[in-house]
């Protein structure tokens, strides 16, 4: 009867409990979460998302198909490891935490060992010297909670392009767990330093965007800026100092051959390519003014662009070859301008404190990087091309130069502490959370991302 | 050359050393942990809106299928169950004609409040033979001492007209605002039982609990946090790409899932399939969920809506 007594208590007075639950699921009724608390759709329960984690992912060395290639296997699973680390977007967990040993990636693993220790994405893999003496690379990416194989694939190579495999490999693991394009499997040109502050010889450097594979394409003689890939052909373009006038230079990095890009009185700079490749995109200096000026790679005809009595320089396509971004100082300070890439009225997109200079157009197109000089620093930034969602993404010293991964989510720059050190590059991610030094040989500048090279 | 040592400074010297040097080693120590409390959100309603939540629901599930019965008896329906139970309705009737009208009468004839919505999921098969008695009776009393009233004046005109009549009408026309007390009903409020053929002590048809039932601020909350330790959610660049990812759960008492999480719907890009799929690890790596079995019958099948619109 007691027990009754209390029931009947309940329809009239709802217990204190009962009245905080319910002013607080009103938050939940008020938030639209909830459609139809009853009925046949299950209650519906909002998850607001957190801050974003690195996920966590073991990637066990690859194994050995034959003895001999144990090394090759270790190899590539280091580099692979090393990709995702530096993106941000990885945690890679420390091998000696492993509880599984990994001796057959055709069978699916123990995924219980690997929940033990965390992992939520598992890489396994297999590196086998084909008779023929290509080398034979496999991988498996699995989902430790569902079990499931993500994606899987196979790969035949010259041995001596494991670390290109390796990139590949990492592309495919980062485009299937982040819903991005990889951009591993690129390059890097930048102008490599070495030597005193005062007599700093520069070359023009080529590297793998991890900074392995470093290759050397000038003799530094003489004093090279501002190289750029083309997106569509192993070529580049720079801007050297011979002689007379600084020129722009075209240059193949297969096979070493070079020309300079049109004959104009007086000195040619900051060029760079159109989004198809066919076209060369710079300022010519006119006097104390510099103009755009577009010139076609085959007919050799030289379009203006600009005609203004300032300096107009570092112009940059937007990936549809529809517009050009540039740096102006027609309204006084350095700013940054949009324009049809016909030639047309340029519009101001930059409007903060300070001047904004060497603008880049993101692969993407939704953004462009610039670098920001005000309050005694220099900036790396990004800007949506309509002027909109200013981003800084990080400040000191001296920072200049960014460039675009191929998938536009990192930016590379250099850096310059001052006094007798010199520059290195850097990336950053459009988040500005993930800055990572590249390692490089000397110091280095200028870098030019290459597109994804396969 | 001798060093005249005071042995007060010393034993002083000594003293603070040790003291110091105790409070050094004693007050460097690490600072106490506290541990985190779990936070509840927290929402400022307004009266109306807390109205709105414990409201009830017709359409809400059934938790009691009996109406309520107070005592064994044939079934005999209610229109107010409010009030105490009394036997026998309190019906006042006087027939022999008062001298003056009493005022306390009035009342009877007042109907009892209006029927409250508990009432009208009951059944109402039978008619109200109670109500209806009290009816006439209450009628005819008052009737009928009009009609004395109005014929005692004229039999005696002489002997007892003159005083109290003039009084009479002027208690009825003139207001005075210091005897509305006795106009009301001093009386407590008095019902029928309720009766049925088995005894039931739960007033209402539905859920005690109104739309405060919706106890998913606790338990969604609970496992919330919990999903969220697993919860590696993708890099989804700088712009939100507002994704909303629903799966369908069922859960056993113990919490651990009863199947594989069904997803409703699929993503459209890339980044709602990466996301989706961050969600499906989460869920599945962080069992059991650790909720309140009172509410077991609430969380045993719901919709976890992953997403990043802040409630």
């Amino acid at each position: 009867m007691t027990q009754k007594d209390g029931l009947r208590e309940i329809p009239f007075r709802p217990s204190r409990r009962q009245i905080v639950s319910g002013i607080a699921s009103l938050g939940v009724l008020t938030g639209g979460g909830v459609r139809h608390a009853f009925g046949q759709a299950p209650k519906r329960v909002p998850i607001p998302e957190g801050d974003f984690v690195a996920l966590p992912i073991a990637i066990p060395n690859f194994v050995a198909g034959t003895p001999a290639d144990a090394e090759v296997g270790a190899g590539v699973t280091q580099v692979i490891t090393n990709n995702l680390k530096r993106s941000g977007l990885f945690n890679p967990i420390d091998p000696a935490a492993y509880i599984e040993h990994i001796t057959n990636i055709d069978t699916a693993p123990q995924f219980a060992n690997w929940k033990t220790i965390n992992a939520q994405a598992l890489v396994t893999g297999r590196m086998t010297r084909q008779p023929d003496g290509r080398l034979k690379a496999e991988f498996r990416l699995w989902d430790v909670a569902t079990g499931q194989q993500l994606t899987g694939q196979q790969y035949f190579t010259s041995p001596e392009y494991w670390r290109r495999i390796a990139h590949i490999i990492s592309d495919q693991i980062y485009e299937r767990l982040t819903g991005e394009k990889g951009y591993f499997d690129s390059r890097v040109v930048f102008v490599d330093e070495s030597g005193p502050a005062l007599r700093r010889v520069k070359r023009l450097a080529l590297m793998d965007q991890d900074g392995a594979n470093v290759r050397y394409l000038t003799k530094g003689s003489d004093l090279v800026l501002t190289p750029r890939f083309s997106p569509s052909t192993q070529e580049i373009t720079y801007m050297e100092f011979g002689q007379g006038d600084p020129r722009v230079y075209l240059l193949n990095i297969e096979t070493g051959q070079r020309e300079i890009v049109g004959n104009f009185p007086g000195m040619s700079f900051s060029p760079r390519f159109s989004p198809d490749g066919q076209r060369i995109v710079m300022s010519l200096q006119q006097g104390g003014n510099s103009n755009l000026f577009v010139m076609d790679l085959r007919s050799k005809s030289t379009t203006r662009l600009t005609d203004t009595p300032a300096i107009d320089t570092s112009p940059s396509y937007a990936p549809d070859g529809s517009r050009l971004c540039f740096e102006s100082d027609r309204g006084g300070k350095p700013q940054i301008y949009v324009m049809p890439a016909a030639g047309g009225p340029a519009q101001r997109i930059s409007f903060g404190d300070g001047s904004y200079s060497t603008p880049v157009w993101s692969p993407r197109g939704d953004y462009i990087a610039f670098t920001k000089q005000g309050g005694g620093q220099f900036s790396i930034g990004i800007i949506k091309p309509d002027g909109s969602g200013e981003r800084i993404l990080t400040s000191s010293f001296h920072n200049e130069g960014p460039t675009f991964a191929p998938n536009g989510r990192v930016l590379m720059f250099f850096r310059d502490p001052g006094g007798n050190d010199g520059a290195s590059l850097f990336t950053v991610d459009i988040s500005g959370r993930f800055e990572q030094r590249v390692p490089t040989p000397g110091f280095a500048s200028d870098p030019a991302w290459s597109p994804l090279l396969s | 050359m001798k060093v005249k040592v005071d042995k007060t400074l010393v034993a002083s010297v000594a003293l603070h050393v040790l003291v110091i040097g105790w409070g050094l080693v004693s007050f460097s120590s690490k600072a106490f942990e506290s541990m985190p409390e779990e936070s509840l959100p927290v929402d400022v309603i307004s009266a109306d809106q807390l109205a709105h939540v414990t409201a009830g629901m017709k359409t809400g599930k059934k938790e009691n299928p009996k109406p309520l019965a107070e005592k064994v008896a044939e079934a005999r329906p209610v229109d107010d169950a409010v009030g105490k139970i009394s036997e026998k309705p309190p019906v006042v009737t006087d027939a022999s004609p008062p001298p003056t009208p009493k005022v306390e009468e009035k009342p009877v004839e007042k109907k009892p409040d209006p029927p409250k919505p508990v009432a009208e999921a009951k059944p109402k098969e039978e008619p109200k033979p109670i109500e209806k008695k009290p009816d006439p009776p209450k009628v005819d009393p008052i009737a009928e001492a009009l009609k004395k009233e109005e014929k005692k004046p004229p039999p005696k005109p002489v002997a007892q007209a003159a005083p109290p009549q003039p009084p009479k009408p002027k208690t009825e026309r003139s207001f005075d605002q210091t005897k509305i007390a006795a106009l009301l009903d001093k009386r407590d409020p008095t019902r029928q039982a309720i009766a049925g053929d088995t005894l039931n002590s739960n007033a209402a048809l539905g859920l005690s609990h109104g739309k405060a039932a919706d106890n998913s601020a606790t338990w969604g909350t609970m496992f919330q946090s919990q999903v969220e330790r697993c919860w590696k959610k993708p890099f989804g660049g700088i712009e939100s790409q507002n994704p909303e990812i629903v799966f369908d759960i069922r859960l056993k008492r113990d919490g651990t899932l009863e199947g594989a999480p069904i997803p409703e719907g699929t993503p459209a890009t890339p980044y709602l399939r990466v996301y989706q799929e961050s969600a499906l690890r989460a869920i599945i790596e962080c069992q059991p969920y650790n909720l309140p079995a009172a509410y077991f019958d609430e969380w045993k099948y719901f919709a976890p809506v992953f997403t990043d619109h802040k409630t």
